[in-house]
């Protein structure tokens, strides 16, 4: 499905994804239909009676990974065959959409509609006064039930929704249960179980943890968003994202601390292999165990099928409340746009159960819908991530979801160096502080 | 050049501005020829090339207009270590890769200029990586580069396990690394051009250096050397430019990491302006690398002046 990382080497868990540029445009009728129906939107209430809903919208999308691409593709076919207004449809690769977002938004003739991330990332655009308020899609019958979390994550500064949530997704540690039975090691529920299971592997000649940074170093940072959710709590995490608190704080340090004890765990040559080739190991049994999103999954190769499951993130001090990463996907629309009337019909059609199950089940079934009403597939790894993220006393999405991008490569850098020298994290941590108060000035 | 189109005769009813001005004044046909291509320069070149620099002393992030702050980007970068680092890792670029380039372009060109059987076999051999794509040969050198990828193997079969590291992702060892992969492609570039020159030797020089006894040494000191003094600024200005706008492979290699370690201006420059979207500060950038590539050849260009009025 949409989540774009799937398996793709340079695809972030938020935004890219590689495959040639491609754009094509689905509705090719759309010339012409512009008779619309009042049916299911006529209760547009600030609309006068005569009001039709008509026009036509593009939608710009970064989905252009195969699976994600015909999800859109789908839920587009499906709204411009109810009559309320057309959606163009321009699939753009992840890579160059991110690179030009800004660019599309402060075009003058701006898309209409386009894919993007919900929290900081969406907020960050809102503030500059970029974003459509839809206030009012949030109030509409559509949207009746939607978590207060996802709310928040689709609220800007100022209070008003600007983004709307399709699907989210969990993150935890992969493992192959075939291989597991084989070097007679079970999931660990906490840090030091996993502690013993990792020495177990190793001494199996096992790399206990795999881990692909050479084109993806953003990786790294699921490791310290966890360490620092199970020892600090979700709400220390948010303040030193947001620069409330600092990295060189004693916290942080706390974090790497405990990042040493998994530290001769971790692949060695994790900063060598592309993010494709860390999947390669994994899935032949090289490494153990994954720190990744539900997208982790979609990437086994066909002789592997289901032999894949997760566990949730070792809790390290049973005291902190539960948190969980759940990063959120979904639209947000320009304020520039031409016809709002199509768009917040569409925006409406993609809050309904029907359109976000036709989105997932098109896509790959690897997140849960946003939406209350809509039903994921029913596989086990879906049950299990829900039910995880339902448990959990908080949920955060991912670093640069929370922190915003500008913070992404201080992160990279910060991470990667430790890694390489552990031993240097005070002077790691007191650089990574003045680079991210200077990528939050920038 | 006017010279040589004689004036022609106004025709009735068309007094050209240009005819009317006489012997000195080209014919409209030459002018347009002149004109139009200066034009198309001015509008696709010029003006975008001055819209950067009046850009760097501003600060810009693509929407609304550019707020002039004067200096300001320069000042940051005279602070920036990111910027330190790509500063220097562009000079050793420069020296290193440059060096090299031109000390093999020349090698391989003297030693297969001698027309002999199969001699072009090898010319092509050493030309080919110039028709591939830098961003093809950084796949095939990623590969030969991964941890364990053909280096590193190569190391351990010859028993020298402790020198196989990860290339692409060791501070020490990444620019070097990627200096070595780009090399690949621009000797046989280099070497063309030299060839090029070297056939150009009069062998009758070299012929009369012979029957005066001169040793190789000194036929190719003072004889090959400063007839190729032409070629020779030829290649700088390419060396020169092509250190400072190496990017694809780079980019395509390491993305200028691990954290910064492998960071040329023209990588830095590409993140500033397209990932962190700071188009003004990126626009400091560019105009540094444009100052550098001018100083040097601005240099060599004296210097060779110099030498040719003495």
């Amino acid at each position: 499905m949409n989540i774009e990382p799937t398996s793709y080497p340079d695809a972030e868990p938020e935004s890219n994804s590689v495959v040639g540029r491609r754009s094509f445009v689905v509705g090719a009728a759309a010339l012409g239909v512009l008779a619309s129906s009042p049916a299911a939107f006529a209760a547009a209430k600030t609309k006068a009676k005569t009001a039709k809903i008509s026009g036509t919208i593009s939608l710009q999308s970064n989905n252009s990974d195969d699976k994600s691409k015909k999800a859109m593709e789908a839920v587009v076919a499906a709204f411009n065959t109810k009559k309320t207004g057309m959606v163009k449809l321009n699939t753009v690769a992840g890579e160059l959409f991110r690179s030009q977002l800004t660019q599309y938004l402060t075009s003058s003739k701006p898309p209409e509609v386009l894919t993007w991330l919900a929290g900081k990332a969406a907020q960050n655009y809102a503030d500059k006064g970029l974003l459509l308020d839809i206030s009012d899609v949030w109030a509409s019958p559509e949207m009746k039930g939607y978590s207060s979390a996802l709310r928040g994550l689709s609220t800007d500064s100022t209070g008003k929704q600007i983004f709307l949530p399709i699907y989210y997704y969990w993150c935890g540690v992969y493992y192959r249960p075939s291989k597991f039975a084989e070097w007679g090691v079970k999931p660990p529920k906490t840090f030091e179980e996993y502690k013993t299971l990792c020495k177990t592997l190793q001494d199996k000649g096992v790399t206990p943890i795999g881990m692909g940074l050479s084109d993806t170093p953003w990786i790294a940072s699921f490791w310290f968003d966890y360490l620092n959710l199970r020892l600090n709590g979700a709400k220390f995490h948010r303040d030193v994202l947001s620069g409330k608190k600092s990295f060189d704080s004693p916290e942080v340090k706390s974090v790497f601390n405990k990042w040493q004890e998994v530290l001769p765990y971790m692949d060695k040559d994790a900063k060598g292999l592309a993010f494709a080739e860390a999947q390669t190991k994994f899935y032949k049994g090289e490494t153990g165990t994954y720190v990744a999103g539900s997208w982790w999954a979609l990437g086994a190769p066909k002789d592997v099928g289901d032999d894949v499951d997760f566990f949730q993130f070792p809790i390290i001090d049973p005291k902190v409340p539960v948190a969980e990463e759940a990063p959120a996907d979904g639209f947000f629309a320009s304020s520039k746009g031409s016809n709002s009337a199509v768009t917040k019909a569409f925006l409406r059609y993609m809050a309904t159960p029907a359109a976000q199950e036709l989105y997932l089940t098109t896509g790959g079934n690897s997140s849960i819908p946003a939406s209350p009403g809509a039903k994921a597939a029913p596989t086990p790894a879906n049950l299990k991530g829900k039910a995880m993220l339902e448990a959990a006393a908080d949920l955060t999405q991912f670093f640069n979801r929370d922190g915003g991008d500008e913070l992404q490569p201080t992160a990279d850098t910060a991470l990667l160096k430790f890694m390489d020298k552990p031993g240097d994290v005070d002077k790691i941590l007191t650089e990574w502080q003045a680079a991210a108060v200077n990528a939050r000035k920038a | 050049m006017t010279a040589a189109f004689p004036s022609r005769p106004n025709r009735p009813g068309r007094p050209g501005l240009l005819g009317r001005r006489g012997i000195d004044s080209p014919p409209p046909t030459v002018a347009a020829f002149i004109l139009i291509p200066f034009l198309l320069e001015a509008a696709v070149v010029f003006s975008p090339a001055i819209q950067g620099i009046l850009l760097s002393f501003t600060e810009w992030r693509g929407i609304g207009t550019p707020n002039p702050v004067g200096l300001q980007n320069f000042r940051e970068l005279a602070s920036d270590p990111v910027f330190a680092t790509a500063f220097k890792n562009t000079a050793r670029w420069l020296i290193v890769f440059g060096g090299l380039s031109g000390a093999l372009g020349l090698s391989l060109a003297l030693f297969l200029k001698v027309e002999r059987r199969g001699v072009a076999v090898y010319r092509s051999l050493i030309f080919m990586p110039v028709i591939f794509s830098l961003v093809v040969t950084a796949l095939v050198w990623r590969v030969l580069y991964a941890p364990k990828g053909l280096f590193n193997t190569g190391l351990q079969a010859v028993g020298l396990d402790s020198w196989s590291q990860i290339w692409l992702a060791e501070p020490r060892t990444v620019l070097y690394a990627l200096v070595v992969a780009s090399l690949w492609r621009s000797a046989g570039y280099i070497m063309v051009l030299f060839l090029a020159g070297l056939k150009s030797i009069d062998p009758s020089l070299t012929e009369a250096a012979r029957v005066d006894g001169a040793n190789r040494w000194q036929l190719f000191r003072h004889i090959t050397m400063p007839q190729l003094r032409g070629v020779n600024s030829v290649v700088l200005s390419v060396i020169v430019i092509d250190a400072l706008r190496s990017f694809d492979i780079v980019y395509a290699l390491t993305k200028g990491g691990p954290y910064n370690s492998s960071e040329l201006l023209s990588t830095y420059m590409f993140k500033t302006a397209f990932a962190t979207g700071r188009l003004g500060y990126a626009s400091a950038i560019a105009v540094v690398v444009f100052l550098l590539a001018v100083t040097f050849i601005v240099l060599y260009l004296v210097r060779a002046l110099r030498e040719d009025a003495e």
